[in-house]
């Protein structure tokens, strides 16, 4: 049959983001898949170079749109680590509650995402309003919808003010009993099954030789978790479980990314009573003159897809010399897509280019 | 780290310094003759994982710094032991001059895009790599853009001043 080439976004409805995929197609069969990223490459890490450490923070939660506390978070840690900055010990708990709340909201965009592709609107409609949900908390918070700002080295910016907790825990109560419906509606369906069911499999040897980590991972029974594996912030200091699988295709990942939120919710509950009164931030030295010595650190975290790391290093002065983000998305959408797409047919793509949880905007940086 | 890889990667190789701990990471310079197989030894001995291969540019040493970075994945399911809570900065230099170096993609598949994209922005040249193609950039760029001697304020000056505004055009008519 002729070999067709076939080009896959940035404009298609089963493309989420900024991102094509060159398709090289023989019939419905893939032949060869491109990845094609660079549509919203901003250059950050190099803007990031002409600007004090503190400046930073604006630009560093622009780099993953969906979820942008990772971000803040790993910024923070990498800042902390070279300058030698402790945290107190309520902001820790504060940290690991407002990033868990973050991953719901992640996870919920990302069901949306999944969800709306295979034609399920109403569980996509009902996941965006969920999020919606979760965003009125992070607005009353920090002041911000998408973008917070919250994290800073040396701890957060402010003490949760009254009654957060309870309106977390009612926001919370109020998603998760949804649950039974999103289970009966989507998680349990038939359809899901039929079309995610053995799509897109990436086995544990695949996904280890080509770096993968998080729900990839997760998906094929392996409980990595940086969470676990390094704790940072509270996440040593109550149990947990890292929700896994065994099959490690399209629908293996949805289900990981569905217990994890139910997880995370779980923890939220745990932290927040678990959590001691006290400072929530450490003075920092005046951020304008601020310098931090001849270092260089690497630091990591889970953000909701994956291992994302920051290498981070100082020359001395009131600015960072280089800074290079490890974000989960680049392996996952650059190495693993083009080679879980080989002989998939054209209507998988979308269904694996989801579940693989590739976020363009973090690819690109 | 396990001191008899330790003691392997002294006695291996030389001119190799290993800086003691900082928590849970470990910095290495190699000679960048020796870079792969240290990588190699290194993932034998259960480093398995490269997070990130990074470059740095010392303009004032006249020297790039390539980095790896490694970790370790989970030998079993569902315990981890010490050795995985630690990574591993690997760092070797090249001439700023001869912007050359060789691919670690035998040793590391998801090496490629790191190498494409250093490549794209450094302009190091690593042999072996099957498509350094452009990555992410769309123009073309005398100078390497992530290099320090690239003055993005220029450039943006340089190439976008000369461009009208919508509204002077619509005067003009």
């Amino acid at each position: 049959m002729r070999e067709l080439e076939l080009y896959f976004g940035p404009q298609h409805l089963g493309m989420v983001g900024n991102f094509s995929i060159t398709l090289k197609v023989e019939g419905d069969r893939i032949l060869k898949a491109t990845a094609n990223p660079g549509y919203l490459h901003r250059g950050f890490e190099k803007l990031m170079e002409l600007r004090s450490w503190i400046k930073n923070f604006p630009m560093v939660c622009r780099i993953n749109v969906v979820e942008p506390d990772s971000m803040e978070m790993i910024y923070a840690m990498g800042v902390e680590k070279l300058a030698g900055i402790e945290v107190p010990e309520r902001a820790h708990y504060i940290r690991s509650i407002y990033l868990e709340l973050a991953r719901v909201g992640s996870h919920l965009f990302g069901l949306w995402a999944y969800a709306n592709m295979l034609g399920f609107d109403t569980v996509a409609q009902w996941a965006m309003y969920h999020r919606d949900l979760v965003l009125d908390l992070f607005e009353e918070l920090t002041g911000g919808r998408v973008y917070h700002i919250y994290i800073w080295p040396g701890g957060v910016r402010r003490d949760f003010p009254e009654g957060f907790k309870d309106k977390i825990v009612n926001t919370l109560h109020s998603i998760g009993g949804c649950v039974p419906d999103y289970d009966n509606t989507f998680f349990n369906n038939r359809l899901f099954y039929e079309r995610a069911k053995g799509i897109g499999t990436v086995t544990r040897e695949e996904a280890l030789a080509m770096g993968g980590t998080g729900q990839v991972l997760r998906a094929t029974g392996m409980q990595y978790d940086v969470r676990r594996v390094e704790p940072y912030a509270a996440y040593d200091k109550v149990p947990w479980e890292v929700p896994t699988r065994e099959d490690g295709d399209a629908y293996s990942r949805i289900w990981v990314v569905r217990d994890e939120m139910i997880e995370s919710v779980h923890m939220i509950f745990k932290l927040l009573d678990a959590m001691p009164e006290g400072e929530v931030y450490n003075r920092i030295p005046n951020p304008f003159k601020w310098t931090i010595p001849n270092k260089e650190a690497y630091v990591r975290c889970e953000s909701s897809r994956g291992e994302l790391g920051l290498y981070l290093v100082s020359n001395g002065g009131d600015k960072p010399y280089r800074v290079h983000f490890r974000t989960p998305s680049y392996t996952h959408g650059l190495t693993i897509l083009e080679k879980a797409l080989k002989n998939a047919s054209i209507a998988d793509v979308g269904n694996i280019m989801i579940s693989l949880y590739v976020v363009a905007p973090e690819i690109d940086r | 780290m396990k001191d008899p890889l330790k003691d392997k990667l002294t006695s291996a190789f030389d001119g190799i310094q290993i800086q003691p701990a900082d928590r849970n990471q470990i910095s290495i310079t190699a000679n960048k003759e020796s870079i792969l197989s240290v990588l190699s030894l290194l993932k034998s001995n259960g480093y398995n994982h490269l997070a990130l291969i990074s470059c740095v540019d010392w303009i004032e040493e006249k020297r790039f710094e390539l980095v790896y970075i490694l970790s370790a994945y989970m030998e079993k399911d569902k315990h981890f032991t010490d050795m995985e809570k630690t990574n591993i900065i690997l760092k070797t230099s090249i001439y700023r001059e001869k912007p050359q170096f060789i691919s670690a993609i035998p040793i590391f598949e998801n090496a490629e895009p790191y190498e494409r994209e250093i490549h794209e922005l450094y302009g190091i040249h690593f042999e072996g790599h099957p498509r350094l193609t452009p990555l992410f950039l769309e123009r073309e760029y005398k100078t390497p853009p992530f290099r320090k001697d690239f003055d993005t304020r220029k450039y943006v000056s340089d190439v976008f001043d000369p461009i009208p505004f919508v509204g002077k055009k619509a005067d003009k008519r």
